[in-house]
């Protein structure tokens, strides 16, 4: 046990321990507390009093564990080496069998670190919750060796150049929507070595988003989308100035905000939004490249820029919310607000580095399915313009969720057409499955998601169809009540269940097949399950996939 | 004097209208709210979408209403309403 100990250092071990044989002899204070104890009980306490054994004794020191040895319960020989491993997740090899387990826990926590952030500059990007003044970006007259080296590529372009770049450096944008669009974006404004850029978002990083927000990743779940982006664009270029806003955008806050930088980037989710950052533009006279992408499509057009309309310009009124696709409901294809963003990056760029934009009076249309780009003219500002024209309205922010009628976020809001007595729970519903009470179940979402997931006993009528009476759909439904009553009493108003992803257009067609009930249709209970196919994934049938 | 015009549906109008470009025969000099009213008639759930979309003709916005337009055969009347997504 002591191989190569020396006879001085036996002696001094031998009065160490004497000395805690006396200690322990007084007793004068308790060896094992109550909070040790405490911990010991707990799985991680556990896996670290164990790590803490395995590491002694991989040094042949498991002896000096006795001293806590009695009354806590600990073993001396902890448990073997393979099943703590194993517990911790950690596959051994040649190499991690040279060393104590702790080494490979302590490696993990290095590699976790430096995935995280990446440079060799271990700060983290600071999140702000409120918008705080920020110092005036200084302006550079002349380029570094070493920035002339890293933009050499675009110096040499005569467009751009030596002034170019400069003009780059002393710029700020602010992005609004840290999400499809505004990845892209900021990637390249960040890789091109823009000064300052203001990261804005409310939300986390969830799987769903990593298909089109290609910045964050797999391991950032969790965090403010604004703290991974600027994360990932930190190893990507770590001289740029990265503000992390971990906030909505609010009339309360957005003059303060915007007033802070010299372009704004539109990147945002949601109509309310839009109109805010707009007349925020508006009132601050700052230049606003606006983009959007859904499903198939995209568009992009750099409102108030030198006489250019901006966007109560072009749309004075909201749509009504009803109208209003997200992408959650529509779809979108990760390369289209990828293409958008990018291009919205060539704006901002341009303006930034002096060369102006050719989206000022005109709007880029992307249409991805034919893989067409359409220029649209545009008018020229709005005289009677409510924000921008010769007699403006509008002279401080408004409440804009209330003019659009939505809220600033693309989260699908619920909807509360029908009563309590209208709608069933998914446990409600799945004891009418196993009680066997005979009914319908009429899932009414579009045939794509369908194809994703489905109840094997539904029958399929969108929405859609339901709205429009569709004759062939009405017949299908109402032979499906024939053949429900033949079992049944004929008099009875047979039981529909209506079902759909969330419970929010299953109770509209609850609401037009009550209407149908005993005219177009056979008479009919119809009601709906609340929260729907998400519902039933998440109370009944953990299996059932989340979309 | 009619002529046959190119129609486009971007966005949520190609939802309403279940279609995404049709060619449809207007008069040849017509308005352009008449030349809306004359789409709207063949989509009526379009209509929802007035004051909501921008009219382009041959890649030009027109603001609907009573500016009068010459239309040539082919042109391409695009029915553009904003998306917000991103």
């Amino acid at each position: 046990m002591f191989a190569a100990v020396d006879t001085k250092h036996q002696d001094l071990l031998i009065q160490n321990l004497e000395n805690i044989l006396n200690k322990i002899k007084q007793n004068k204070t308790p060896l094992i507390n109550e909070s040790f104890q405490q911990f010991l009980n707990t799985k991680n306490g556990y896996l670290v009093s164990s790590l803490v054994s395995e590491f002694l004794e991989f040094f042949s020191l498991g002896f000096t564990l006795a001293v806590f040895q009695p009354g806590t319960g600990t073993q001396v020989h902890g448990p073997d080496r393979g099943n703590l491993a194993q517990d911790l997740g950690i596959v051994e090899n040649e190499n991690t069998r040279d060393g104590p387990l702790l080494l490979e826990v302590m490696k993990r926590c290095q590699n976790s670190n430096s995935r995280e952030d990446g440079s060799s500059d271990s700060s983290l990007p600071v999140l702000h919750n409120l918008v705080t003044e920020l110092p005036l970006l200084e302006a550079k007259t002349s380029l570094s060796n070493e920035a002339i080296l890293r933009y050499s590529r675009q110096l040499v372009l005569p467009e751009l150049g030596v002034k170019g770049q400069l003009n780059l450096s002393k710029s700020s944008v602010l992005i609004v929507g840290c999400g499809g669009l505004g990845c892209p974006l900021a990637q390249y404004l960040a890789a091109a070595g823009i000064g300052r850029l203001g990261l804005l978002d409310y939300d986390v990083v969830e799987i769903n988003n990593l298909h089109r927000q290609v910045l964050h990743g797999e391991n950032r779940q969790g965090i403010p989308k604004s703290l991974s982006a600027a994360t990932a664009l930190k190893q990507l270029n770590s001289g740029v100035e990265y503000i992390c806003y971990n906030l909505i955008l609010t009339p309360k806050i957005a003059l303060e905000l915007i007033q802070q930088y010299d372009i704004i980037a539109d990147c945002s989710d949601n109509v309310p939004t839009r109109y805010l950052v707009n007349d925020a533009c508006v009132l601050t006279g700052k230049p606003l490249v606006s983009a959007s992408a859904l499903r198939m499509e995209g568009q992009l057009t750099v409102y108030n820029y030198h006489g250019s309309p901006c966007y109560r310009c072009l749309f004075p009124v909201p749509p009504p919310a009803e109208t209003v696709t997200n992408c959650s409901d529509g779809g979108v294809l990760g390369v289209v607000p990828g293409i958008m963003g990018c291009l919205q990056a060539l704006e901002v760029l341009k303006i930034a580095s002096g060369l102006g934009t050719s989206f000022g009076q005109f709007m880029l249309m992307f249409d991805a399915l034919e893989g067409r780009f359409r220029n649209i003219r545009l008018r020229p500002k709005n005289q009677n313009c409510a924000v921008c024209g010769a007699n403006p309205t509008i002279r401080v922010l408004q409440d804009y969720e209330a003019f659009c009628g939505s809220s600033a976020s693309d989260k699908c809001r619920t909807l509360h057409l029908l009563s309590k007595e209208e709608r069933i729970s998914a446990q409600e519903y799945k004891k009418i499955l196993d009680e066997q009470v005979p009914h319908l179940l009429v899932d009414v979402r579009p045939p794509v998601e369908v194809d994703i997931c489905h109840l094997p006993h539904s029958i399929y009528i969108t929405l859609d169809k339901l709205e429009r009476k569709n004759l062939d759909c009405l017949n299908h439904l109402n032979r499906k009540l024939l053949e429900g009553k033949q079992i049944t009493d004929e008099e009875m108003s047979f039981p529909v269940y209506v079902i759909c992803k969330l419970g929010n257009d299953s109770q509209k067609a609850v609401k037009i097949l009550q209407e149908l009930s005993g005219k177009e249709l056979g008479v009919l209970l119809a009601k709906d399950i609340t929260g729907g196919l998400m519902a039933w994934s998440n109370k009944v049938d953990p299996t059932f996939p989340q979309y | 004097m009619s002529c046959e015009v190119l129609v486009l549906y971007f966005a949520k109008s190609a939802e309403l209208a279940d279609v995404r470009s049709e060619h449809i025969s207007v008069a040849q000099r017509t308005t352009s709210e008449q030349l809306w009213e004359e789409i709207v008639s063949r989509h009526p759930r379009l209509a929802a979408l007035r004051n909501h979309v921008l009219l382009a003709v041959r890649q030009e916005y027109i603001a609907i209403g009573d500016q009068l337009l010459l239309l040539q055969p082919g042109d391409e009347v695009a029915i553009i309403p904003p998306i917000s997504g991103g």
